[in-house]
C-alpha cells in the first residue's frame, strides 16, 4: 500500500466513528495541552529569571562582605566555609578588616572590574502627597544607577551625585496611591531620617532617654524631585538595588541619618567599627568573575556571585522540569488509555472487515499499518490541538496572572514561553506516545484469524 | 489448456485442535485440478468443502500434505508470500458476500487493488471496468444495503476478479439467493470459466446446478473425496 493510501484509509475509518475519534482525540489533546502548558511556564520563568540576571548585568556582580563569624565583630582569618572549621582564638585576627573607601579604591583598580560602590542604606519615612511610608532608602552613584542594573520604566536618572532628586519603584509609587506611575516623575516627595542627636538642640529627648523613656532621636526632613519611575528588581537577596527608592550618593552624606539596616549593623556600630556591610562590584566581563573573587577573597572579604546562585537556580528548574513533565505524563497515560481503547474497539467492529482485507490480499503488516496510522493520525490532530489549547492556556493565565501581579507593582512579565523545538517536539511526542499505545491493538488486528472473521457477524 | 494440472494436492489433510479433541477436516486429500477447468465440490455440512476451499486460497494452512499451484508449493509460503499468493492468483466469492458495508460497489470492487500499490486513479478506472462487465456500473455509487443479493454477489464477483487471478474460489455462491439470480450467476460464472479461460471452483449443495455447469464433480465426505464424476 502507498502512503497516501494509508492516510486516506485511516481518516476513513476514522471520519466513519466521528464521536469516538473525537473523544480520544480530546483525551490527547488534554494531555498534551496540560504537558505543553506547563513546560512552557518552565520555560518561561527560566528565561525571565536568566534574562533578569543577563539584562541587569547581574551576571558580571559580585557582593562583598566583611568576614565574621556570630560573635559580631571579632573577625576570621581562617576560611569557615572550609570542612572541619573550629572558630579557636587562634583564627581571630586582632585587627578588624573593614570594608572602607581605601578597600574599595583598591578594589577598582583591579582588572575586570569596571565599578565597585558601598552599599549604604538607612530607614527613614517616605512622604508623598497624603500618604507615608516606612522604608529602607539605598544611596546609590549616579553612575551606577546608570550602568545598566537598574531599568527606568518613566523619567530619567539623576544626573550627578548632588542632585535633590531620587528614583523611586513603580510599586512603591503606587503603594502611596498612585496609580499611574508615569504621572510622579517630576513631582515633590519628603524623606523623614532619624539620627541620634547628642546636641542641645535635643535636650528634652536627651533627658528623657536619660530618665529611661524614649531615645535621644531626632527626625529631619528633606524635600527631593522624583527624577525617575524605575522597575523594581523582583528578587531581594545580594543584588545591587534592594530598596524602592535610590537618592544620590553625594546627598545622601550629608543627610542626617542612621545607616542601620539590620541587627548586626547594631552591633557593628557598638563595637565601634564603620566599615560598609556590604560592596558591589560590578565587573567588565564574566570571565573576570574567578580571578576578581580571588583577589577579594585573598584580601580577607566573603564574596557572593549571583552566577554561582544561577547554577542552583538551574538545578531547581530541572527538578521542576522533571515534575512537571511527571504531572504532565499522567494525564498523556490517561489519553494512552483511551486511544488502545478506541483502537481495540475499532478491531472488535471491523474484525469482518479485517478477515475481508486479509481475504483479498493484505497482508499481516498492511493490517497492522493501516491501524498504526490511525493511532498516529490521532496522535497527530492531538497534538496540534493539544499545542493550541497549551498556547490558549499560557495566554488566559499568564493575563490574569499579569492583571494580578501588575496591580501590585510588579512588571509586565511572560511567564510562559513556547520556543519552536516546544511546538514541534510536542506534536511529535504526541504521535510517538499515541503510536506505542497503538502497538498492543495492531498486534490483535495482524492476529485476526480470516477464517473465524469472515463468519463473524 | 485444459490438459495441464493448475492444482494438485497430496496427502493433504487439515487438523483442527480444541484442548484434547482433535477434529480431523481433511484427510489426506490427493487431486490434481486441470487449469481453466470448472470443478464443483460438494458434499454434506462438515464434510470438509470449505477447509479444503480455505487451503487452496491461502486463508488457511495445512496440518500435513502438499498444495502446488501453477508450480508453487503454496503450503511451504510464510504469511507474507501468502498474502502475496491471495492478492494474485486466486479470487473468493462466499455465501455472504462479504462487502464492506460502508463502502460503496465501485470501493469494494477497487479494495483489493489497494494492496497491490495500484495509484487510486487506475484504481477506480479498472473497478469501473469490472462493474461494467458485472452489468452494474449504473449502481457503483450504492452501498451493499442498496443492493439486491444477486446484485451483491456480482459486486463479490467483481471484486474477486480485479486482479486478474487464475484461480476463482466460490464457496456456495448461490445459497443466499433466489433460483432466478443463482442462474444468472451460475451464468456468469461459467462465462468466465469458457471465455476467459479462469479456472473455477465451486462449493454447492446443488448438485443440479454443478451438474449443469462443472465439467467436473468430487463428493467429500468426513474430509474425504469420496466420489469424483466427469462430464
Amino acid at each position: 500500500m502507498r502512503i497516501s493510501d494509508y492516510i486516506e484509509q485511516s481518516c476513513s475509518n476514522l471520519w466513519k466513528m466521528k464521536l469516538r475519534t473525537f473523544l480520544t482525540i480530546f483525551g490527547v489533546v488534554i494531555g498534551i495541552g496540560a504537558l505543553v502548558s506547563m513546560f512552557a511556564f518552565g520555560k518561561g520563568m527560566q528565561k525571565n529569571i536568566t534574562d533578569t540576571f543577563g539584562d541587569l548585568g547581574l551576571m558580571n556582580y559580585i557582593s562583598v562582605y566583611p568576614r565574621s563569624n556570630n560573635d559580631f565583630g571579632r573577625i576570621i582569618t581562617g576560611d569557615p566555609d572550609s570542612p572541619g572549621y573550629i572558630p579557636t582564638e587562634e583564627n581571630y585576627d586582632k585587627e578588624v578588616r573593614l570594608l572602607d573607601d581605601d578597600f574599595v579604591q583598591q578594589l577598582v583598580a583591579v582588572e575586570g572590574v569596571e565599578i565597585a560602590f558601598p552599599e549604604i542604606r538607612f530607614p527613614a519615612m517616605v512622604r508623598f502627597q497624603d500618604d507615608e511610608e516606612f522604608n529602607i532608602i539605598q544611596a546609590l552613584p549616579s553612575d551606577v544607577c546608570k550602568s545598566g542594573f537598574i531599568k527606568i520604566r518613566e523619567g530619567s536618572f539623576y544626573d550627578t551625585d548632588m542632585e535633590e532628586s531620587l528614583l523611586i519603584s513603580d510599586s512603591l509609587i503606587q503603594r502611596l496611591g498612585v496609580e499611574d506611575y508615569k504621572s510622579a516623575v517630576g513631582e515633590q516627595i519628603e524623606i523623614s531620617t532619624i539620627a541620634f542627636d547628642f546636641s542641645l538642640e535635643n535636650i528634652p529627648n536627651i533627658l528623657s532617654f536619660l530618665q529611661g523613656d524614649g531615645l535621644p532621636f531626632t527626625s529631619k526632613n528633606y524635600k527631593f524631585t522624583i527624577a525617575g519611575v524605575i522597575e523594581r528588581m523582583g528578587m531581594s537577596g545580594p543584588v545591587p538595588m534592594r530598596s524602592d527608592i535610590l537618592i544620590p550618593s553625594g546627598i545622601s552624606e550629608n543627610m542626617k541619618k542612621i545607616p542601620i539596616t539590620n541587627i548586626s549593623d547594631i552591633f557593628q556600630n557598638m563595637k565601634g567599627t564603620q566599615g560598609y556591610s556590604m560592596v558591589g562590584v560590578k565587573l567588565e566581563d564574566t570571565q573576570y568573575i574567578d580571578s576578581v573573587k580571588k583577589w577579594i577573597e585573598d584580601s580577607g572579604f566573603r564574596t557572593f556571585a549571583l552566577v554561582d546562585q544561577l547554577e542552583e537556580i538551574k538545578t531547581v528548574f530541572i527538578f521542576m522540569d522533571v515534575f512537571l513533565f511527571a504531572v504532565g505524563m499522567i494525564a498523556i497515560t490517561v489519553a494512552s488509555l483511551g486511544i488502545i481503547n478506541t483502537l481495540v474497539m475499532s478491531i472488535l467492529e471491523r474484525y469482518k472487515e479485517i478477515g475481508i482485507m486479509k481475504a483479498v490480499g493484505a497482508s499481516d503488516s498492511d493490517v497492522k499499518k493501516i491501524f498504526l496510522f490511525e493511532a498516529g493520525l490521532i496522535g497527530f490532530w492531538g497534538g496540534v490541538f493539544g499545542l493550541i489549547l497549551g498556547w490558549i492556556v499560557g495566554i488566559l493565565i499568564n493575563l490574569v496572572a499579569n492583571i494580578l501581579l501588575t496591580r501590585q507593582g510588579a512588571p509586565y512579565m511572560n511567564y510562559f514561553r513556547f520556543p519552536l523545538w516546544l511546538c514541534f517536539g510536542a506534536i511529535i511526542f504526541s504521535i510517538l506516545i499515541s503510536l506505542t499505545a497503538g502497538i498492543y491493538p495492531t498486534i490483535r488486528a495482524a492476529r485476526v484469524d480470516p477464517i473465524v472473521a469472515l463468519r463473524h457477524d | 489448456m485444459k490438459n495441464d494440472n493448475l492444482v494438485v494436492t497430496k496427502e493433504l489433510s487439515k487438523v483442527y485442535s480444541s484442548g484434547k479433541i482433535e477434529i480431523v477436516a481433511l484427510r489426506d486429500v490427493n487431486l490434481s485440478i486441470k487449469e481453466g477447468i470448472f470443478l464443483g465440490i460438494t458434499g454434506s455440512s462438515g464434510s470438509g468443502k470449505s477447509t479444503f476451499v480455505n487451503l487452496l486460497g491461502g486463508l488457511d494452512t495445512a496440518s500435513s500434505g502438499t498444495i502446488n499451484v501453477g508450480g508453487k508449493f503454496i503450503s511451504e509460503l510464510d504469511k507474507g508470500e501468502l498474502a502475496h499468493y491471495r492478492r494474485h492468483y486466486v479470487g473468493m466469492i462466499f455465501q455472504s458476500f462479504n462487502l464492506i458495508s460502508s463502502y460503496t460497489a465501485l470501493e469494494n470492487v477497487a479494495f483489493p487493488l489497494l494492496f497491490a500499490n495500484v495509484p487510486k486513479k487506475e484504481r477506480n478506472k479498472r473497478s469501473e471496468e469490472m462493474l461494467e462487465k458485472v452489468g452494474l456500473q449504473s449502481r457503483k455509487e450504492h452501498r451493499p444495503s442498496e443492493l439486491s443479493g444477486g446484485e451483491q454477489q456480482r459486486v463479490a464477483i467483481a471484486r474477486a476478479l480485479i486482479n486478474k487471478p487464475k484461480i476463482l474460489l466460490a464457496d456456495e455462491p448461490t445459497g443466499n439467493v433466489d433460483s432466478r439470480t443463482s442462474s444468472q450467476i451460475m451464468q456468469i460464472l461459467s462465462d468466465l470459466n469458457q471465455n476467459q479461460d479462469l479456472t473455477v471452483i465451486m462449493i454447492s449443495h446443488e448438485e443440479s446446478l454443478l451438474n449443469e455447469f462443472a465439467d467436473d464433480i468430487i463428493h467429500l465426505s468426513d474430509g474425504a473425496i469420496v466420489d469424483k464424476e466427469s462430464e
